[in-house]
């Protein structure tokens, strides 16, 4: 056999390089990333779609069951329901993402910097931090809304960002200082490597998938939260549609009229399931315990 | 001090507050480095001997601790300076070595890239220049084909070439002073001699001072010219390699000679142990802190503490009320 010796000889390129193993994303990570993708381009382009008009009452079609017309069906009032899910696909999604990226854009960079820093700077704000945290942000958001009005989208998304604040300083402040005492940060430093260096390189890209996973999780949870808000009437005001106003109008037609209690919620239900198991993949990818690297 | 003294380290104390009162980690400690010299820090687990390293570097903790005392390295003060001047000596004037090569190296960021980050920022190298330069010192370090591994992540390397990774970048900005906290205890034996053998040899060339912390006296044997040991915090004996293996006087020292095990015991022998445990530094006795566990221990050791004094060689010293006799041997490790 000429060619047998040829097997033991291992492979030169890969000398003294382990392969990185790496958890398989799966089939499921990117059916709910196809997911996402899709709900995020109803939401951008819900005007150039073919949709019929969320907003139009068509009398002659009340609480009408799914058909060829109304593919979702009709609500109490004769609209649409596929174009108000779409539609409120809007208010939702731009919800919870502007929200998040308050709460990324202040509590992120001051976990960070407490976690890094420690001393009275880290003492103090995580003080303030967690008094914050042990109010309700539910009942916060809710007082806050119900006086400051008019209600507009962009003061949701203010409210819901400043109460998430002190959630991402506490998840990123953690995620930092257990970085922050390995010794390749001390390492750096030890080769004169700046502060701003070290935070930037050393420690944001190591700490990088625990945000991106918790920021996909935030956006769940406000969304959530928006839903629930909007069920008590406290979101955009009718007749803008958003999945927790629907739900919230469909509760009074309930015996007459399932599908416009139905499809909101399946939306709400698919979208957050597809975010949480993306943020649970993608840390769990990055877990470099996990992997057993 | 003369021009062949690299570091002067005197009175140096490490004090943490903790929760249970101060604790002093390092204690008045002085010793000095001669350019071009090894010297070994050995000691038991929790004998300060890692808070040492990093207080004679600046490197100590920023919260609850104090340092007092003076550590000067080629003329610059450490004690009492601030983080952005001490950033200036920093890799150009010392380095360190670190002991656990799978945590001190950035998972995220290739090799070639760490190296580079010390070469642009701290020598303003150019890109292409750094590159250059980060290649030829991996290739110093021992690692084959260098120019691949540049764009290696850590992940992609075993123990023995990251640690050779992690002294390239130490070695990035030629230091002056080199500390190697236990750089090989992370690493299997046969790679451990390969580490020692490859800092010896960079050593010479670069004409770098070492300085070797271990609590593995076999380490030191060969590649140190000088010896401290260090039991709670103080120095309890220091002086040439040869003379603490040969003509140590302080009890602790022949307890630490003698609980490594030898290659020419019979198999099976048991190995030899201190009895006790090293003290609670929070509650140290007034006299000598290893009294508790010295079999040669009179009232005295109790009560009042041996300041070092000179042993018959010149600059060997030693802290003991009742040392052993000049010409005690130990069989060497």
């Amino acid at each position: 056999m000429s060619s047998s010796p040829n097997l033991i000889v291992p492979n030169v390129s890969t000398l003294g390089v382990k392969e990185e193993p790496g958890q398989p994303l799966g089939l499921f990570f990117w059916i709910c990333v196809f997911w996402i993708g899709l709900n995020l381009f109803g939401a951008i382009f819900a005007n150039v779609l073919p949709l019929q008009n969320p907003l139009y009452e068509n009398f002659n079609a009340i609480n009408a069951a799914p058909g060829l017309h109304h593919l979702f069906g009709t609500d109490d009032l004769g609209r649409d329901i596929l174009a108000r899910v779409v539609y409120g696909s809007r208010v939702s999604i731009t919800v919870g993402l502007g929200s998040i990226l308050i709460g990324y854009g202040i509590g992120a960079p001051l976990g960070m910097l407490a976690a890094y820093r420690r001393g009275r700077f880290d003492a103090i704000l995580t003080t303030v931090m967690y008094l914050l945290l042990a109010f309700p942000a539910i009942i916060a958001t809710i007082a806050v809304l119900s006086f400051w009005t008019p209600r507009s989208l962009l003061k949701i998304i203010v409210v819901i960002g400043i109460a998430s604040i002190p959630l991402v300083y506490r998840v990123i402040r953690t995620a930092t200082l257990s970085v922050a005492t390995k010794d390749y940060v001390i390492a750096a430093k030890v080769q004169g490597a700046t502060d701003r260096r070290i935070l930037m390189k050393e420690l944001l890209p190591n700490i990088a998938p625990i945000a991106l996973s918790f920021f996909l999780i935030g956006v769940a949870t406000i969304i959530v939260l928006e839903g629930a808000l909007a069920f008590l009437g406290l979101s955009v005001n009718p007749p803008t549609p958003s999945w927790g106003n629907m739900i919230n109008e469909a509760r009074t037609v309930l015996s007459q009229n399932i599908w416009l209690a139905l499809f909101p919620s399946l939306a709400l239900c698919l979208f957050l399931i597809a975010l949480n198991f993306i943020g649970d993949r993608v840390r769990a990818h990055f877990d470099v315990a996990e992997n057993k690297l | 001090m003369s021009d062949e003294t690299l570091l002067v380290v005197r009175d140096l104390t490490t004090t943490f507050a903790t929760g249970g009162g101060d604790l002093t980690a390092v204690n008045h400690v002085s010793f000095d480095l001669a350019r071009n010299e090894t010297l070994g820090i050995v000691g038991e687990s929790g004998s300060g001997k890692t808070v040492l390293s990093r207080t004679i570097m600046g490197l100590q903790p920023r919260v609850n601790t104090t340092v007092t005392g003076s550590s000067i390295i080629d003329g610059f003060e450490v004690v009492g300076a601030s983080e952005n001047d001490k950033r200036t000596i920093w890799g150009t004037e010392v380095a360190m070595v670190f002991q656990d090569p799978m945590t001190s190296l950035n998972p995220v960021m290739r090799i070639g890239k760490q190296i580079d980050e010390a070469l642009r920022v701290r020598l303003g190298m150019s890109r292409k220049d750094a590159k250059a330069r980060a290649i030829e010192l991996l290739e110093l370090v021992g690692i084959p084909s260098p120019i691949e591994r540049y764009n290696a992540y850590p992940g992609q390397l075993s123990g023995g070439m990251r640690q050779r990774v992690v002294i390239a970048i130490a070695l990035a900005c030629s230091p002056k002073l080199l500390m190697a906290d236990e750089p090989t205890t992370g690493l299997d034996v046969t790679i451990q001699a390969q580490i020692l053998n490859l800092l010896d040899e960079l050593k010479e060339r670069l004409k770098m001072s070492v300085i070797l912390v271990t609590h593995d006296l076999g380490v030191v044997a060969t590649r140190t010219s000088r010896i401290v040991v260090m039991y709670a915090g103080r120095i309890v004996e220091t002086g040439t390699t040869r003379e603490v293996f040969h003509h140590h006087r302080m009890p602790y020292t022949r307890a630490l000679l003698e609980s490594s095990p030898k290659v020419s015991n019979k198999s099976h022998t048991r190995l030899v142990t201190i009895p006790g445990r090293p003290p609670n530094l929070l509650n140290l006795s007034p006299g000598c802190s290893f009294a508790p566990r010295c079999k040669y221990a009179t009232d005295q050791c109790h009560t009042e503490r041996p300041e070092l004094r000179p042993s018959i060689e010149p600059g060997h010293t030693f802290a003991c009320w009742n040392p052993l006799p000049v010409n005690s041997e130990a069989t060497l490790p």
